[in-house]
């Protein structure tokens, strides 16, 4: 290391150092000034070696000047005000859809309470679409799925329910806690319907479960989603792979459950609540098709719609097909 | 199947304190769901939904039976009349011994009861207001008193009855068998059927068909003004023959609905009996026949025991035995106790197909008492020994890191039609199409997401500026050997308006994040909608993951696209079975790093290259491409040595033996 490097990096150090614009004209005569360091250098050295030196020289000079500016400009800047509000260079922006947004939330719900996640077939057979939850081919139950066919033995599903067998048979055994999320289909298209929607499953299998874990579950899940003001009440449905079936509601948020704003009837509930969907006990018959000794173990299961969720808490829209527009004005609100 | 019940006709049945509210609310807690009460000048209307094994509830009587049950939990005074179980023959008197006509039933499995009688002298003429009234605010049409009875009869007590011109039946002759296929008759509503055979049907003596049993009666033995000889006509079918018929033909009839779901055949004579008397009242009719009853097999009492501690366990709750039999009661059932913990119980008529197991009894009991009293308790299950597909996590990480990137989600529609895919030249399965579409537009299930991604671009054309970034993670469908198709965990993104490398970049940045080391090679085989010469097979290792490259303008021009579409499209559940779920640190170097920047001059592909650099000397440890000028390429190395401080002599010597 000879001289001229030292200069330079003790140079290169104490320019950028440099507080102000004050010490840095300092610093400009103490290297680059006529008595300068590097001055002082170049007249240490003996006259044979300026030829090969020079050079070197007058770049260390162009160095420290170039450096001194960049400084310089610098240090006039934060002198400077600059204009804060105005906005800044966004990087792109992106969008997870509603949809991804409300499973994740749902999975974390449910997980908290030591349900696993699990996704089964969204085309499925006959037998564990229908059959095997005790809906016979011909049964006028299957009025209420518009059911979409492959062929006779495959279908899309039309519910998650067909997780419930395949979740027994699977784990063999009781404890059974789970939660199927997927993709379901009906025959319809309309303003409030699209074919393709998304629903989530949730099953309960062990000994001594009984009516008011149901409830208990429900309630867990609603004041976790919506609000911990939220609640539940089942009023009796029919299906027939449960036995009893329960149709879920959850207290209506605009109007506190009343049924009534302002003297008029609520315009977002029906007398103070909303459906949430179905649920039941799990029937003896589907546990036995599940491999599970309905004597020994009891269950409940719930099938509620995703879609659905978003509707009530997001006041997305009353247009269910909304959420399957391309319309990126739309998403680029998620 | 929802019906549509007039206040008025329900007060036929019930005594109650309570107001139409009221019983709307209570009923819609603990039995069918009152969708909504509509009021009209002096009446009110209940749209109320009857669920499938509860066909009992389909009428004026039925929701009477229940509101009277449940309307005292919520402190109204409530009780039924009239009840229809009460009617017998005596009723009718003394009856002619002649028989009301000649019957043949071919097949007695087809009608569990059959029931007929014939009268005289009738006059038919429009009915009374009321009667009218009852049937326009239950959706049906009012035509004359004899045919009005029969409607107001199934309204009431939820049995649909038929009406005949007894003069219009040849020979007064009934044959009732199954349709032969091919067979047609034309039905009251003036439709013609050609039937498939298998349907109850009935032909008269001149070998003509007069009735489309359980469905809707035929046009030939309709009852008209100068109907003088009416046969009254109640029974039940096989369920299965009705069902099926009805949904063929599209004659969803209210009376199709009832026979479908397996009525009380107990309720069928009681039916009879008051259509006798009602045409008695206002049509002046007489009887002029003895009675057809068929009944061969009656409807057995069935009995179930009742474990009370059981239910109590079920339900969660403690229900005190008196309470339990007293709600029984109340809904026809009657208990014996055969221990103070056991009861024995008998289900009524009406209840005999629904009522099986105890759980049913369960919920009669619970839901009465009120599903919404009971309390609230999560279970203290333990956890099951399992886990959750880490795909799952996968995907998630995926869809979050792509949205960061500037990434839009999309949802589209796993139904595509025919012609979008034949717009990208990709291939549908047509295993894999729907037997019975909604339309053409979702027809087939997609075995790729990129034509989807298209026609999303297109349709945000003119609405948001380029560049745009989609993504969609979704399933795609391939048949197999097997029943069931593949659902295939999928990934595709596409940019429009960006460069290759920009999309190449956003795909290596994803591997990085889930830790791939992903490859590219050169597509080696044709793949629509890509251009070969501009884009790469994706490999991990050896295994194939997708496709990267740039859709041919051959296709992006049907989609109206004038800008640059990149596109990748990669097996995601593939990908995830790469992923390793455990990260391995190394220590940090204890040496510095010298960083050193190469160019080579070569006409191999650029990976090779930076493998070539990767595998030249122990001491180099990571390579990073710069740019490259014609076949000139840069690269920066970077050169460690873990033993100790690397001197610059040493680098330029690796160095030098690359270039050579």
């Amino acid at each position: 290391m000879d001289d001229l490097e030292i200069i330079k990096k003790q140079a290169t150090q104490q320019i950028q150092s440099a507080k102000d614009l004050e010490a840095l004209d300092k610093l400009q005569t103490q290297y680059l000034g006529r008595k300068g360091l590097v001055n002082q250098y170049l007249s240490s050295l003996p006259k044979e070696a300026l030829k090969s030196q020079g050079r070197l020289i007058n770049q260390t000079k162009q160095y420290i000047d170039q450096l001194i500016a960049k400084r310089q400009k610098s240090l006039q800047q934060v002198q400077q005000e600059i204009d804060v509000t105005i906005p800044g260079i966004l990087p792109p922006i992106g969008h997870l859809h509603l949809i991804t947004q409300t499973i994740k939330e749902i999975e974390d719900i449910f997980t908290k309470l030591g349900f696993v996640r699990r996704r089964y077939p969204e085309v499925e057979t006959d037998w564990y679409y229908a059959e095997g939850l005790n809906i016979p081919k011909d049964h006028p139950a299957r009025d209420d799925q518009e059911t979409f066919y492959i062929n006779p033995e495959v279908v899309l599903t039309a519910h998650t329910s067909n997780g419930q067998l395949r979740e027994m048979e699977l784990l063999k055994k009781p404890p059974i806690k789970m939660i199927n999320i997927s993709k379901t289909y009906r025959r319809q298209a309309s303003n409030t319907h699209s074919p393709m929607f998304h629903q989530f499953e949730g099953l309960v299998v062990d000994k001594d479960i009984n009516i008011t874990h149901l409830i208990g579950v429900s309630n867990f899940f609603v004041q976790s989603y919506f609000g911990s003001d939220r609640q539940v009440r089942l009023r009796p449905h029919h299906f027939q792979f449960t036995e009893p079936s329960f149709e879920v509601d959850i207290n209506c948020h605009l109007c506190k459950g009343r049924g009534e704003l302002n003297g008029k009837s609520c315009p977002v509930c029906k007398a103070g609540w909303l459906e949430l969907g179905g649920a039941g006990m799990v029937h003896p018959q589907v546990l036995k098709n599940g491999g599970i000794n309905p004597d020994r173990f009891t269950g409940f299961a719930f099938g509620w719609g995703i879609e659905r969720l978003i509707m009530m808490k997001h006041n997305v829209t009353n247009n269910l097909r909304d959420l399957y527009t391309s319309d990126l004005r739309f998403l680029n609100q998620s | 199947m929802d019906i549509k019940l007039p206040h008025s006709l329900l007060k036929e049945f019930l005594d109650t304190s309570a107001k139409p509210e009221q019983i709307a609310k209570s009923l819609s807690l603990c039995g069918p769901t009152v969708d909504r009460i509509t009021s009209y000048k002096n009446d009110y209307l209940y749209h109320i939904e009857v669920i499938t094994n509860r066909i009992d509830s389909a009428s004026a009587f039925g929701i009477a039976r229940e509101a009277a049950t449940i309307l005292p939990q919520f402190k109204y005074k409530a009780k039924i009349k009239n009840d229809p179980y009460q009617l017998n023959l005596k009723q009718l008197g003394d009856l002619p011994k002649n028989s009301p006509l000649n019957l043949q039933i071919l097949d007695n499995s087809l009608i569990p009861r059959f029931t007929a009688i014939t009268l005289t002298n009738t006059q038919v003429k429009p009915s009374p207001k009321p009667v009218q009234d009852w049937l326009n605010l239950s959706g049906l049409r009012p035509l004359n008193n004899v045919i009005d009875i029969t409607n107001e009869l199934t309204l009431k007590y939820g049995q649909p009855v038929h009406a005949f011109d007894l003069d219009k039946i040849a020979n007064q002759q009934l044959i009732l068998r199954e349709s032969k296929k091919g067979e047609s008759i034309t039905t009251l509503d003036g439709r013609v059927h050609h039937l498939q055979g298998g349907d109850i049907v009935i032909q008269d003596g001149s070998g003509r068909l007069i009735d489309l049993c359980g469905i809707m009666g035929g046009q030939l033995s309709a009852i008209d003004s100068n109907t003088k000889n009416v046969l009254l006509f109640v029974q039940t079918y096989e369920p299965k023959h009705i069902r099926k018929t009805s949904l063929y033909t599209q004659e969803r009839t209210l009376a199709a609905q009832i026979f479908e779901k397996k009525p009380d055949p107990e309720l069928v004579l009681p039916t009879l009996i008051a259509g006798v008397k009602l045409l008695e009242q206002r049509a002046n009719a007489t009887i002029s026949s003895n009675l057809i009853d068929l009944y061969p097999n009656p409807t057995k009492t069935k009995t179930i025991n009742l474990d009370l501690n059981w239910l109590n366990q079920f339900a969660g709750i403690n229900l005190k035995p008196t309470q339990v039999s007293s709600i029984l009661k109340k809904l026809g059932f009657t208990s014996k106790s055969i221990t103070s913990q056991v009861l024995r119980v008998t289900v009524p008529s009406w209840r005999h197909h629904d009522i099986n197991l105890t759980q049913d009894l369960a919920e009669e009991i619970i839901r009465i008492h009120g599903y919404f009293r009971l309390p609230s308790n999560l279970p203290s299950t333990t956890i099951p020994h399992t886990q959750t597909d880490p795909l799952l996590k996968h995907e998630y990480q995926a869809r979050s890191y792509l949205s960061n990137l500037g990434f839009t989600e999309i949802y589209n529609l796993s139904l595509v039609s025919q012609d979008l895919f034949r717009q990208t030249n990709h291939k549908l399965e047509p295993k894999l199409k729907l037997s019975n579409p909604l339309s053409g537009e979702f027809e087939y299930l997609r075995t790729s997401l990129i034509p989807s991604l298209l026609s999303n671009l297109d349709a945000n054309r003119g609405k948001v500026a380029p560049p745009l970034r989609l993504f969609e993670l979704a399933h795609t469908y391939h048949s197999t050997k097997s029943t069931l198709p593949d659902e295939t965990s999928t990934l595709s993104f596409i940019t429009y308006g960006l460069d290759f490398f920009t999309t190449k970049g956003y795909l290596e940045a994803l591997a990085k994040h889930l830790h791939l080391n992903l490859k590219f090679k050169p597509l080696a085989k044709k793949t629509p909608p890509f251009i070969t010469k501009h884009s790469a097979s994706v490999y991990y290792h050896n295994h194939h993951l997708g496709t990267l490259g740039i859709i041919s303008p051959e296709v992006t021009s049907r989609f109206n696209l004038n800008q640059t579409v990149v596109c990748a499209d990669l097996n995601f559940a593939k990908l995830s079975l790469q992923i390793n779920p455990i990260l391995n640190f190394k220590p940090i170097p204890q040496y510095p790093s010298i960083y050193e920047d190469i160019t080579l001059t070569s006409t191999k592909p650029v990976a090779d290259l930076i493998t070539q650099l990767e595998n030249a000397h122990p001491l180099i440890v990571s390579v990073e491409y710069l740019t490259s000028h014609q076949h000139n390429h840069t690269f920066r190395l970077e050169f460690n040595d873990p033993q100790g401080n690397l001197t610059q002599a040493k680098v330029t010597q690796i160095k030098n033996n690359l270039k050579s």
